[in-house]
């Protein structure tokens, strides 16, 4: 069996009384360009929220070419925790017991000639000895240790940066550019994901630090001629007239070099010409091999690239086909297009 | 090839990522050339002068406190995390410093590796506060930062047996270089030397600035969301926006040790001793590094030269000293920091040197986009 690109397991997100998606279930083979439709408040947005780890799902699954893309619990991540348990309530005791240790170490060796290292030392250790007083900031320390470190796993175990480590990008229906960066650093922030340089390379600039940034410079460019934003890579993202923010915010997300790429409403804003370059440009992303999946209003735009569409109406499914089944569909007519509206 | 904006400038772009000019080896740009030298030169020019213009002795501080003005930067300027506890993260350079190197204590490891523990220690007292407090933005992170800097000063007041309390810890140790003394009579080898640590602070944080660490904290302060969405990891991120930040407000703290010759005692790192370091940051141009060496020189310039000869200045002169608290003129230095501030930001919000990002985002026009491309 061919594995899907995405496939979304009866998924169900509840916000507080309100459930955004119910039991949504279907399928994204891999090179196609599918489209999720519906009225406002449909659950269109909460889908991608829910697949690219920002909200987690109530239940259901989302799995990525196979993957849940879920952080498990493995032995490296319980000896993390133990770690982590142990030295605080280490840092406990000694934060507790310092002065006196200090005290009884330190402070009362000094007159001597040559400091008594081996008195010291022995003071130091039995200033720790087991007590009431070692023993209780140690146990507690190590309770909150522990806790802080199970609360930070649990709550790191789908997060957008996994997702998007995976492969997956995806664009705001309201544009979130890093509008105060040049059009080009913008791109290497979408690139960030390919490039390997550390820390210390970068502290003191050795070599392979300029040759990876001469790469990404390239790689950038390259993405930027795709959507032709060459000519703006200095300007500042925020400056951009809005169409071609559009643009680039698909270029940013194109620069990861993503398997998946989601669109929330790329065509918002747009006019004719500019939503008939838009189409082309999603045209020439799937010919590179990529899977879109697509939140649209636009029905031209919708109608015109998609190969099969999923309409949501009030967090269910209430249609799956291509574009034709769609416009054809009764239930699609009522909920959604109206009886006039042929797109 | 699409439609142009109106506003694009026709200039063709250049083909290789030439952000800085280092074409020809040379790494400066000539307005930085021309003030390395001048700094070079501050030296020569003091000894020319006459006694009562002299102020030599008195421009260390600024090179500390810029140092530390870097390190704030990066927490505060690039990576948007309001920090009002940096005067924590120094005195705990300061004192790990003074505990390791003092003549007190038996450790006496020397300046350097005391230099090195220091820093090692503001980094890890930046990671202890920035793990728990990841997740909080703004105003609430400002809040705890400030809580911070209160605890560390209660905390070094109470742990007597170790801090000597509120006495400090004294004698510390002035560096050992190439055989040069460090007194508090020859400022000279004190100067380059914090002037040779302070070009390093410099070129270090510009490396992290024009790096994928620099790009990653950046797009933290602009938009969370959307750069975790394109895989920046932003805990990896903050925490080493703190962590660096600490480690430079420690090195900051440990050299302000040893030029005074002394910890201080716990209550000068006080909340006020934060702001002026934040003042130092937001004069000079949140996230630009230029505007953080010019906003020490100005704010620490002021407090630390202009006030004192204004003093001596004005004692010399049978004016002055008298009870009134207006008639020393260091009654009045936060007055002029606060007229300083408000007319600051109500006509250069984005500081005397802004990082040419921020410069657009405040004096952008009103409504952008909005019939530019049409």
């Amino acid at each position: 069996m061919i594995i899907p690109a995405l496939e979304i397991d009866r998924l169900t997100v509840r916000f507080g009384g309100l459930t955004a998606l119910d039991q949504v279930s279907f399928r994204v083979n891999a090179g196609e360009i599918y489209a999720v439709i519906g009225p406002n408040g449909a659950g269109k947005t909460s889908l991608f929220n829910a697949i690219t780890g920002i909200h987690p799902a109530s239940s259901g699954r989302v799995l990525i070419a196979g993957s849940s893309l879920t952080r498990r619990f493995t032995p490296a991540t319980a000896f993390a925790m133990l770690g982590v348990a142990i030295l605080s309530g280490l840092a406990a005791t000694i934060a507790i017991n310092a002065n006196d240790a200090w005290d009884q170490a330190i402070n009362a060796q000094l007159g001597a000639a040559s400091f008594p290292w081996a008195v010291a030392w022995s003071k130091l250790l039995s200033a720790f000895a087991p007590a009431p007083v070692t023993l209780v900031p140690l146990a507690i320390g190590t309770l909150l240790g522990a806790l802080g470190a199970w609360s930070m796993w649990w709550g790191s175990r789908r997060t957008p940066e996994l997702v998007a480590h995976a492969g997956v990008a995806r664009t705001f229906q309201n544009i979130r550019l890093f509008r105060d960066m040049s059009v080009r650093d913008n791109l290497l922030v979408g690139l960030d994901r390919r490039l390997r340089t550390r820390l210390w390379e970068i502290a003191f600039r050795l070599p392979r630090c300029r040759t990876e940034l001469a790469q990404a410079c390239r790689m950038a460019e390259e993405i930027l001629d795709v959507v032709g934003l060459r000519a703006q890579s200095e300007m500042n993202a925020g400056s951009l007239p809005y169409g071609h923010q559009r643009r680039l915010e698909i270029a940013r997300a194109l620069a990861s070099r993503p398997s998946l790429l989601l669109l929330d409403e790329p065509a918002a804003g747009l006019n004719p010409s500019e939503s008939a370059e838009l189409m082309e440009l999603i045209r020439a992303i799937r010919s590179r091999g990529i899977t879109v999946l697509l939140i649209e209003h636009d029905m031209r735009v919708v109608m015109g690239i998609s190969d099969r569409i999923c309409v949501l109406h009030y967090g269910s499914r209430i249609a799956e086909g291509t574009p034709a089944d769609i416009r054809a569909h009764p239930v699609v007519i009522a909920a959604y297009l109206g009886k006039d509206d042929h797109g | 090839m699409s439609r142009l904006p109106a506003s694009a400038p026709s200039a063709a772009p250049p083909p290789a990522p030439a952000r800085h000019s280092e074409r020809d080896g040379w790494p400066l740009s000539g307005k930085a050339s021309l003030c390395l030298a001048g700094a070079l030169a501050v030296p020569l020019v003091d000894a020319l002068m006459p006694n009562a213009m002299k102020v030599g002795s008195l421009v260390p501080p600024i090179m500390i406190f810029a140092i530390m003005g870097l390190g704030l930067n990066i927490v505060s300027g690039f990576t948007g995390l309001l920090n009002l506890g940096s005067a924590a993260f120094m005195a705990i350079g300061a004192y790990a410093f003074s505990i390791s190197t003092c003549t007190v204590y038996p450790f006496q490891i020397g300046f350097w590796p005391g230099l090195a523990l220091a820093i090692l220690c503001g980094g890890v007292a930046g990671l202890v506060l920035a793990l728990p407090t990841m997740r909080l933005r703004g105003d609430y992170l400002a809040i705890v930062t400030l809580g911070f800097g209160e605890i560390v000063q209660d905390v070094l007041k109470n742990l007597d047996a170790i801090t000597k309390g509120t006495q400090g810890l004294n004698p510390v140790p002035a560096p050992a270089l190439f055989g040069l003394t460090f007194t508090s009579g020859n400022f000279v080898p004190w100067y380059y030397l914090l002037l040779a640590l302070l070009l390093l602070a410099v070129a270090f944080t510009r490396n992290l600035l024009h790096s994928r660490i620099g790009r990653a904290w950046i797009a933290v302060r602009e938009d969370e969301l959307a750069a975790r969405s394109m895989g920046i990891r932003i805990a990896r991120a903050k925490l080493l926006a703190v962590a660096i930040g600490a480690c430079l407000c420690a090195a900051g703290g440990a050299l302000w040790a040893s030029f005074q010759g002394t910890s201080v005692d716990p209550g000068y790192y006080d909340f006020q001793l934060s702001v002026i370091v934040l003042c130092i940051v937001i004069v000079g141009g949140l996230g630009s590094i230029s505007g953080v060496l010019l906003g020490a020189l100005i704010m620490i310039g002021f407090n630390s030269i202009i006030l004192v000869k204004l003093s001596d200045w004005l004692a010399s002169h049978g004016i002055g000293g008298g009870s009134h608290v207006l008639s020393l003129p260091n009654n009045w230095k936060y007055l002029v920091y606060g007229l300083a501030l408000i007319v600051m930001m109500r006509f250069k919000p984005e500081g005397l040197l802004p990082a040419r990002d921020v410069q657009e985002q405040l004096h952008r026009p009103v409504d952008d986009g909005a019939g530019a491309g049409a």
